[in-house]
This record gives structure tokens, sequence and C-alpha cells, in this order.
């Protein structure tokens, strides 16, 4: 295993919200869906984040301004560079999904991992049944990638709420199981596939149960600090799993014990 | 198979591999670590050492890339054929259990090109519980004192090398294991991760890290970059952390997944008891007990998980 990224170009940039944008790389790294990559800013350090695009000719990346490095990142410009390595990680189980319907849910930025997969699902359509889509946002001004929402609601079920946007015309108001309640998905022969805070994923895991969906059925993308990205150093840790070379992707009912032990400690001390 | 060497010819055996190899050994200087030797004479026999060998492979910080002209250029660095003698079964045994999650270059390089020594362990103190780890033999050679005489096993063949011309023992004799004190009851808490008893340890916790900084086995680590003074060039560095610390698992955004003193004291514990287990099928801890003889406030979580194991 290396440590050695690789630069590449900086083909487009696109700002959303005031602080999110989406960088798209030339490149043939060909991440799979759900699957990450380590980018870096030399000088300032290294972050992981989760591919947005599935396709052989470049690499897309959604990022947030949040930390020292992404803010860097940030800074950069069309024809720059960046440096990436990877892909790591085990994305979307894509062959357990195939011939079931889908439902997708994302909230905020969680909205990457997501792209990748809605991505994968526009190249193979035929591999899959109904695809229903739940988006959760802040307010308008916080909704990402809204072209590309507008496309696919001609394809799929799109459903998108805002959680404190009353005045919006365009979207619903609603948390996300708000959402999924007034528009319910199909749960027979489905699998559920979520990115996003995990207080929104537990909120979206107790609907889809609600609705009859067992946990085996539903996979949690999980963020977590991968520093080396291949089971190293320590720094993702989930239990006695990594986050970088376990996951990201986990099946719920593989995680949930895990997430309930680690959480069970967290409060007063 | 195991070669014999009189007690009285042994400095003379350590001083012609330092002639030859860079070799590395416990020294105290004023605390016992393993460093490079010159000579027989300053290698410390007393006890085990209180920083651990891991600094051989893993040191404080180390270049991993070096950022020149727009490239980033992984170092890889001259390394020399070392020898590093004096390791206990516990210090062999730690070495044995960080190879398994360590896998990038710069760490196997180091690794293929030393040579594990072994010492039996004459003196342990109260807080070694060894013998509840479920040890291995894993050495190049392993030297044990038995009267006059020095037994070596040979535990491969870059170990046979350096002792080919010192002769076989006819009946080998079997080497035991050091002497403990303290035990460690059970090794199955998996069921106890919820159990109220870790509130009192957590309690005493400072958080300071100095479990995790002399564990044998505490292999994390922070990547960082560096940047020169002329703002173009720099480094990226691996640097030792500690999952004690609060920054450890914390992500963009500020939130820290164990952001509670309990969380991330039940997460040293349960990974050297449990969850490297559950993947390597063998604990992580060796017993040493280096944990809790630097602990400031001396927390005993062998004690702790005795109790459990007895309610």
């Amino acid at each position: 295993m290396s440590y050695q990224p690789k630069s590449y170009k900086i083909s487009s940039v696109e700002s959303y919200a005031k602080d999110v944008k989406l960088f798209k790389i030339k490149c043939n790294l060909n991440p799979s869906p759900g699957t990450f990559v380590e980018v870096s800013v030399p000088g300032i350090g290294e972050c992981p984040l989760a591919s947005c695009s599935h396709s052989r000719d470049y690499l897309e990346l959604l990022t947030k301004n949040a930390g020292n490095v992404t803010s860097a990142i940030f800074n950069l410009r069309k024809n720059g560079s960046i440096f990436v390595r990877g892909p790591y990680g085990k994305g979307f189980p894509i062959e357990e999904l195939k011939s079931r319907n889908l439902i997708l849910i994302a909230g905020g930025t969680g909205i990457a991992p997501i792209t990748s997969m809605i991505n994968y699902i526009e190249q193979n359509k035929k591999l899959f049944g109904k695809i229903f889509i739940y988006f959760g946002f802040r307010d308008e001004e916080n909704v990402l990638l809204k072209e590309r929402i507008k496309k696919w609601e001609e394809e799929f079920h799109v459903f998108v709420g805002l959680s404190s946007d009353p005045d919006s015309h365009e979207y619903e108001k609603g948390f996300i199981n708000d959402i999924m309640e007034r528009h319910k998905p199909d749960v027979e022969n489905t699998v559920a596939l979520l990115c996003g805070p995990e207080i929104m994923m537990n909120v979206a895991t107790g609907e889809l149960n609600k609705l009859g969906m067992q946990n085996e059925n539903i996979y949690w993308s999980m963020e977590r600090r991968m520093e080396c990205a291949f089971g190293s150093c320590g720094r993702c840790q989930i239990q006695d799993l990594y986050a970088c070379k376990d996951g990201p992707i986990f099946r719920y009912d593989v995680i949930k014990p895990r997430l309930d032990n680690e959480n069970s400690s967290q409060e007063g001390r | 198979m195991q070669k014999i060497l009189p007690k009285k010819e042994f400095p003379e055996f350590i001083d012609s591999l330092i002639k030859k190899y860079e070799v590395v050994a416990p020294v105290k200087s004023p605390n016992s670590k393993f460093q490079k030797i010159s000579s027989f004479d300053e290698i410390y026999f007393d006890s085990i050492t209180q920083v651990p060998a891991k600094i051989q492979f893993l040191p404080e910080d180390e270049t991993l890339l070096e950022f020149k002209n727009k490239k980033a250029v992984e170092t890889k660095g001259e390394i020399k054929k070392t020898i590093l003698f004096g390791l206990r079964k516990c210090d062999l045994n730690a070495i044995q259990i960080v190879d398994k999650v360590m896998y990038d270059q710069q760490y196997l390089a180091k690794r293929k090109n030393t040579v594990l020594i072994g010492l039996f362990c004459e003196n342990p103190d109260e807080y070694c519980f060894c013998n509840s780890m479920q040890l291995q033999d894993y050495h190049d050679l392993f030297f044990y004192l038995k009267g006059e005489n020095y037994y070596i096993d040979v535990g491969s063949k870059i170990g046979g090398a350096l002792v080919k011309n010192l002769s076989s023992v006819k009946k080998e004799i079997k080497i035991p294991n050091p002497a403990n004190f303290k035990k460690l009851e059970n090794l199955e808490i998996g069921e106890n991760y919820k159990d109220k008893i870790w509130e009192g340890d957590a309690d005493k916790c400072l958080s300071c890290s100095a479990c995790t900084v002399y564990c044998p086995t505490c292999n994390c680590f922070d990547i960082k970059d560096d940047l020169d003074l002329d703002l173009k060039n720099g480094e990226r560095k691996r640097c030792q952390a500690s999952c004690q610390l609060k920054s450890f698992s914390r992500v963009a955004g500020g939130k820290s997944y164990r952001d509670s003193r309990l969380s991330r004291f039940k997460h040293f514990v349960y990974h050297k008891i449990s969850y490297y287990k559950k993947i390597y099928n063998r604990p992580m801890c060796v017993g040493c007990g280096r944990c809790l003889r630097v602990c400031p406030t001396k927390i005993d979580w062998v004690e702790t998980i005795n109790k459990i194991s007895k309610s």
C-alpha cells in the first residue's frame, strides 16, 4: 500500500449554496458507487471525499468548506491541479441490488455518494426495479445539484424536503421522514441506501422500519476520519470495523449494534 | 533447532554483530528504551524497557512524501540491515501483532531489514501478565540463559545464518514462560460493553494518552503536512496519534465520534482485548503491563475485567 497521490487537472468547478462546490476532475480512477478517494493539497493535508460520479473519464467531488483541507480545496480553480489517491473502501453492494426496487435517501452533502449510485442506475436502468429518491436540505438556498435533481425527476420518483424553509415555492416543507410518509415508497423486494448526518439516517431508518422494511435491507454510508484509507491508522474504527476498508457502506443490522454501543457511553463524561 | 553459546563468550558474540550490523538494544538513558549501541556494555538487562520497541518502526514522526516543484514523491530512504536485540516475548509478539495492520511500504521496508533477537524475561514485575495473552513463539533468534550457557532457539533462516558457527544442542531444552504475578482472567468481554463498572476507571482517566504512547501494539497515526518556509515545498508525515484524545475521531465540521472519556477509555481496552481478536483470532494486548505502569492515576483495567468475570 502506498501514500503516493497523483496530480490531476480540475476541468470545472460549480458552486452550490454558500459553502459547497462540485469539482470535476479528468481522470480514469473510475471509483465504484459509494467508494471514496483521498484528496489533498500539498502542504495543507489530505481528506477523504466520497465519489460523486460514476464514469470512466472523470471524477466529481462534492465538498463543503468545513475544515482546513476542504477550505484549501475550495480555493482551487478551473485548470488548477489537485492530488488524489484511491479509490478506497467497499461501495454499495451492486450485486445485492440487482432486480430490486431501490430507495435512495440523502441529507445535505450526503447527496454525493447517492449521486454516484444514481449515475450507475442511469447507465444500467434494466438492472433495477422502481427507484424512489428522497433528499433533505435545510432551505432552498442549500439545495445541492438542483439541475440534476430536475433531470432525475423525469426518470425516477424524486421527493425533496426542506426542513426549515416555510416560504419555498419549489420544494415541500418537512423533515425526511415527513416527506417519506407523504410519498410512501414501495417496500416489497426493496433495498434502501442512505447517506447523511447520523441523526437524519436514524429518523429515515425509523420511517423505513415503520413501513415494514427489515434492517438487513438498509445500508448506511458512514462518515469517519479516514486518514490512511486502508485499515492501518485506526482513525475510522467503529468498534471492530473500519469505515475505510469494511465500509464506508455498511448494512444497517451490522453497524447498528456497534453504533448503539459507542453512543451509549457518549453522554455525561 | 537450538544452538549453544557459553555465557562468557556472549559479549564477544554481540560485539561481533555490532561490527557487521547496526545493533539496537535496550539502553538506560535515563528511561530504558531501544537504541543503537556501539558495545556490549551499553545493554541494559535488568527489566523490560519503559519505551516499547515500536519506535523502531513507527517513530514519533516520519516522512512519507516530499513535495518538490509541484510534484509529490514518496520517500524510500536508506534502510540499513538492523538487528533488534533484547526483545522480551511480549515485545516480539507486539511486533507480530502490529505487522498484521501495517502494510505500507515505508513500514514493510523497515521490517524486512530488521532481524529480531529475543531474550528470556528474567525479572517480570507485578504489572506483567503476558501468560494470559496467548503469546506465540515469534523470533529469528531467542536467547535463554541456563547455568553457564545461553541456549539459542533458531526461529528462521536469517537467524540461523547469524549463529551458524555455534555448536548445535544435542538434546533441546524447553524454554519456559516468564513468571507472572498478575493474571487476566477473561478475554471474552464483548457482552460487557455497557457495564457500569467501566465508569469507575473512566472517572479516574485524565485522557493523558500515556497508555497508548507506551503500549507496544498501539500503532494508530495521523497524517500531517508540513510546509517549508518558501511555501512551495514541504512534506507529508506520519505522526503518532492516540485514541485517548478527542481530536482522534474528530471530522470536518467539528464532530468527534468518541467525545466522552468513557467512550475513549473503553475503546482502548476493547481494541486490545476484543476488537482485534474478532479479526485476527488473538488479543492485541501482549500483557507487558506498560499501560498500567505509566498510568498517572493507576487505572488497573485488568483488575476491572477480573471483577466483571467474577460477578
